[in-house]
């Protein structure tokens, strides 16, 4: 088990590293140098030139990402050129938006997903075929069309929830809930179709396994079977999935983030690629691989912690 | 929003072990089954629309009302009018000429991930499968990294390297969702890859790259096709996504995204807007997913051991019908006795084939019946049958199952719930796989004694200890401890049995028990089982195919053959004096059931298979297969006895061949040899099958 977490710390290092690199290579491929995208048009050239200086910007490749590297470990990711705003303490403030995001989306889609694959399991028939067209029918729909409907039928119409906006949960809990309510909802449908399909699939196969038999055989009740033998068997795969969903989810908090207007990384992202803002592209890559691949390397552990034969080993 | 894809639906896996070819990779390529695809409702739709919307959008210029540009200024966020069937934007912009202006690009770029997602992840995953175990570990750690990264971000990051434009940033998404295409993948070019036609292209000098073409590639053929359509609705949705945000194709150009973005500004005042591109994109997408989901779709593999509620009521039907249909069909078997009686028990799928027909037997208590015959004969499904505990789809059709005067064949879930385990129990072949993985051993046995015995919990672990004794364990206290993985297979079948005692049954079904184990282990499980017997005075069920087994344990036997009780009897009468054929066949075909004296030179064969149910004849269903067939073998043949105490045999020359003493032949062509060796009884032996 030791062994194993040493490999997971180390590849998850590596593909933080990768990305690192990968981000690096790309903001150094965007057009516009950063003396003039933080100049801005009409600069001259030698104001360009003297900003590019002082950035470092003409030394070799390595020797810039090695610095920027040396800075990243100690937590500085350098000044955004648009604003001159540190990009490490502007990302510390969007962290929370989207973390909130996405783990509420993981949470609820997990939530719902698991009961609806789990009732369209175990009922079958004309249950499990709504079931199964709902999911349809939430995969094939755009995250950005339901939440489009959603600030419509919800915000516009009962004005139930803010349409828009992110209150922190310092300035208040109950409206940072009633801030997350719809975009949180608007991932989930999607995610909640996606595990509620795996979590489907997890548990007839559990069901199909022969010690379920056995289990029949010495007259364990129905529930029983169901809840506790057959869902710990489909345990595995269905947090397995949950683990990918954050992943997608994360990423799908970029949209939500510009529908409902909420200062996460998303948002981060859309408008520093627009602007051309190197430092804080780059940053904001990082930081959102970082966290994407500690939850993953969590959620991955708690698989294998779930799965008796690699605990004894 | 990425790797919402990366992972394909959880039955597509299934689906792609199941459509491994059988019989060689040519098979595998016709099988990219059209007939799938046109069977499925959902799939005949998706074509139709997808057809349908390529037609419109290639031949857009020639019949659009509108060019994408015109406004109208009179009708501005229209509804459906004459003039505007889908209505109008904000600037009186035709929404329908818009939305199929703009198909062309946005199902041409999404093939382009297609083509880049499914191309990279196949040819990753032939290369892994060809070049061993070292290339594999490189690309699959290359695979999981791509996998874990916030694809959406890096995208992101990729246009602002390149800007909008949407064919690369089209392809750079294809070779980020490659890594899951190459998972769903790998395992299926593995196992094409260590079929024998490729062992034998590899001795004749095929090269690698000659085997992954030609035998490999055909074989993915239907898996590349289902993922290309569900990575095609996946690449729609990304690009629209892209554009909602404001990277989508330069400003004056529609695309389906920023159609969206643009109405969604009007949700307030014109909610209609929203309708029209919206239902459009998600139409297509369900399209993709449609054809996807129909072409992959796993033929029902393994049936499930616990059916859904909708089987379940579907099955209290089956069994209100076979109670019902008790009272007025009378079998003309031998009155009930013992403790438990079959009559005339028949088993079939529900609404499918039969695959067993009109069995009979008893089993008086504290005696061991032993159910024999070659796999396919429903020995299984008949014992199964005692404990209602058949497979997902299967019923029993008709008969009686009496135990203790009660019809378990008409007994509701709830009556046979109180039977399992109390009366009647179980213990199958593979008892690692009898086992519940995720539990202790003595999790699922105090468990099922608590249940069973009603007793508490202390008093449950004290008998659980006990029971592992009893059944030969020594060191009880330590196995309780352990998960099933960590014992041996021996070990494994003496604690199913002891799950098995735990609601001190009367009668024990035993599946196979010792096939699955070593020949030393076997003996012992065998003797243990004896001694449970003598010890508890409970009866036993044994289905085996083993005559050793049945030599050993069982004081009577039914041979079973093609669904049928073909002969019936006291062990010692049919091992001695079988009177039909097919056990005169096993016997002369069973190394363990020949004394080492009169050990044959050569053993036996029976040649031929067990038919299918829907091959059975109305005639002997042996007669394929039997060295004895003559013309009178052609008709029904009943159950009748043998004339060695009450032995029932089903067989029309029974007693012809009593008489000749005639023997099953070792030879692969029976007829030749007996003509040669025993020329006078060529009349009896003459196969007249035409
Ligand atoms: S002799 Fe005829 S009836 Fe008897 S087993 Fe052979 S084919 Fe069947």
């Amino acid at each position: 088990m030791a062994l194993f977490i040493t490999k997971r710390l180390l590849m998850a290092l590596a593909t933080v590293l990768v990305v690192a690199v990968l981000a690096f290579l790309l903001v150094h491929a965007m057009p516009g140098s950063p003396g003039a995208v933080s100049l801005g048009a009409g600069a001259s050239q030698e104001a360009i030139d003297e900003v590019n200086a002082r950035l470092g910007w003409n030394d070799p490749l390595v020797v810039q990402f090695v610095r920027w590297l040396g800075d990243a470990v100690q937590g500085n990711l350098g000044t955004s050129l648009i604003d001159g705003r540190s990009v490490s303490d502007d990302l510390a403030n969007r962290l929370p938006v989207t973390a909130s995001l996405a783990a509420g989306a993981t949470l609820l889609s997990g939530v719902l997903g698991v009961a609806l694959g789990v009732t369209a399991a175990v009922r079958g028939g004309m249950v499990d075929r709504i079931v199964g067209g709902i999911c349809g029918m939430a995969v094939a729909l755009p995250a950005f069309w339901i939440g489009i409907i959603f600030v419509y039928l919800l915000a516009v119409q009962s004005s139930v929830f803010p349409a828009t906006g992110y209150v922190p949960f310092e300035a208040s809990p109950q409206d940072w809930a009633l801030s997350l309510a719809l975009p949180v909802i608007t991932l989930a449908v999607g995610g909640a179709a996606f595990i509620a399909r795996q979590t489907r699939a997890s548990m007839l196969e559990a069901l199909q396994q022969e010690h379920i038999r056995t289990l029949r055989a010495t007259a364990t009740p129905t529930w029983k079977i169901l809840y506790v033998h057959a869902l710990r068997y489909a345990s595995l795969p269905i947090v397995a999935g949950i683990a990918l969903q954050f992943i997608g989810l994360f990423g799908g908090s970029v949209i939500a983030e510009q529908l409902f207007a909420m200062p996460g990384l998303g948002q981060a992202v859309q408008t520093s690629v627009s602007t051309h803002d190197a430092p804080s592209v780059q940053g904001v890559v990082v930081i959102a691989t970082v966290v994407v691949v500690a939850v993953n390397l969590v959620l991955e552990l708690a698989t294998k912690f779930l799965d008796p034969k690699l605990r004894a080993s | 929003m990425i790797p919402n894809v990366a992972p394909a639906p959880a039955d597509s896996t299934a689906a792609a072990a199941a459509a491994l070819p059988k019989s060689g990779p040519k098979a595998a390529f016709t099988k990219v089954s059209a007939h799938r695809l046109f069977a499925s409702p959902g799939g005949v739709a998706g074509v139709l629309w997808l057809a349908a919307l390529v037609v419109a959008s290639l031949t857009a210029p020639l019949w659009l009302p509108f060019k994408t540009e015109d406004q109208d200024f009179t009708a501005v966020l229209s509804g459906p009018t004459a003039a505007h069937w889908l209505g109008t934007d904000e600037l009186g912009r035709d929404l329908l000429s818009r939305i199929f202006a703009s198909a062309a690009g946005t199902l041409g770029t999404s093939f382009i991930t297609v083509i880049v997602a499914v191309g990279l992840g196949t040819i990753l995953a032939m290369a892994s499968a060809a070049l061993g175990d070292r290339v594999e570990a490189v690309i699959s750690r290359v695979t999981e990294i791509m996998m874990s990264v916030p694809g959406t971000v890096i995208i992101l990051a990729v246009i602002g390297a390149v800007g909008t434009n949407i064919p690369v940033i089209m392809a750079i998404l294809g070779i980020l969702i490659s890594a899951g295409i190459y998972r769903v993948m790998l395992g299926q070019a593995k196992s094409l890859q260590s079929q024998l036609y490729v062992d034998a292209a590899k001795v004749d000098g095929v090269s690698t790259l000659g085997i992954s073409l030609r035998h490999v590639l055909p074989g993915l053929t239907n898996t590349i096709v289902v993922q290309s359509a569900l990575i095609f609705a996946v690449g729609m949705l990304i690009q629209a996504g892209l554009a909602f945000i404001g990277f989508g194709p330069p400003i004056p150009q529609p695309s389906w995204g920023g159609m969206i973005q643009g109405a969604s500004q009007h949700v307030y005042d014109a909610p209609w807007l929203m309708v029209p591109t919206g239902a459009v994109l998600a139409l297509t997408v369900l399209a993709a997913n449609a054809i996807g989901n129909a072409l992959g779709k796993a033929p029902n593999a393994a049936a499930s051991h616990l059916p859904s509620a909708a089987a379940r009521r579907q099955r209290a039907k089956a069994v209100a019908a076979v109670g019902a249909a008790q009272v007025a069909a009378g079998t003309d078997a031998p009155p009930a006795k013992g403790q438990l009686s079959v009559r005339g028990l028949s088993v079939g799928v529900d609404g499918g084939p039969r695959l067993v027909t009109d069995v009979s037997f008893d089993v008086e208590q504290g005696t061991v019946l032993g159910l024999v015959g070659e796999s396919g004969c429903g020995k299984t499904m008949t014992a199964l049958s005692l404990l209602g505990l058949l497979p997902s789809g299967v019923v029993a059709t008709g008969g009686q199952i009496l135990w203790n005067g009660k019809n378990l064949a008409a007994a509701t879930d709830r009556e046979m719930e109180a039977i399992r385990g109390r009366d009647i129990a179980l213990i199958s072949q593979e008892p690692m796989r009898a086992l519940d993985p995720m539990f202790t051993v003595g999790y699922q046995l105090t468990s099922a004694i608590r249940r069973l015995r009603k007793v508490g919990k202390a008093e449950a672990r004290k008998e659980a200890r006990s029971l592992l004794e009893k059944v030969g364990i020594v060191d009880a206290g330590r196995i309780l401890k352990t998960y099933p993985h960590q014992i041996s297979g021996g070990m494994a079948q003496r604690v199913a049995i002891a799950l098995a005692l735990s609601g001190r049954p009367r009668l024990l079904v035993a599946d196979e028990p010792t096939t699955a184990l070593d020949v030393t282990v076997q003996a012992e499980i065998l003797s243990l089982l004896r001694s449970l017997v003598k010890d508890t005075g409970m009866s036993v069920v044994m289905v085996t195919h083993d005559l050793g087994v049945v030599a050993d344990i069982c004081d009577q036997v039914a041979v079973m053959y093609a669904g049928q009780v073909v002969e019936n009897g006291k062990t010692a009468n049919i091992l001695d004096n079988p009177r039909h054929p097919y056990t005169l066949a096993l016997l002369a075909a069973d190394p363990h059931a020949n004394h080492a004296a009169d050990m044959p030179e050569r053993l036996a064969t029976i040649s031929g298979q067990v038919p299918q149910p829907k091959d059975w004849p109305t005639g002997c269903r042996f007669m394929a297969r039997c060295q004895f067939a003559g013309s009178a073998c052609a008709a029904p043949v009943p159950l009748l006895p043998s004339g060695s105490e009450d032995g029932l045999v089903r067989c029309v020359k029974a007693d012809e061949l009593a008489v000749e003493g005639l023997e099953w032949v070792a030879t692969e062509v029976p007829t030749h040899r007996l003509l040669d060796l025993t020329p006078t009884r060529t009349n009896v032996v003459e196969k007249d099958m035409a």
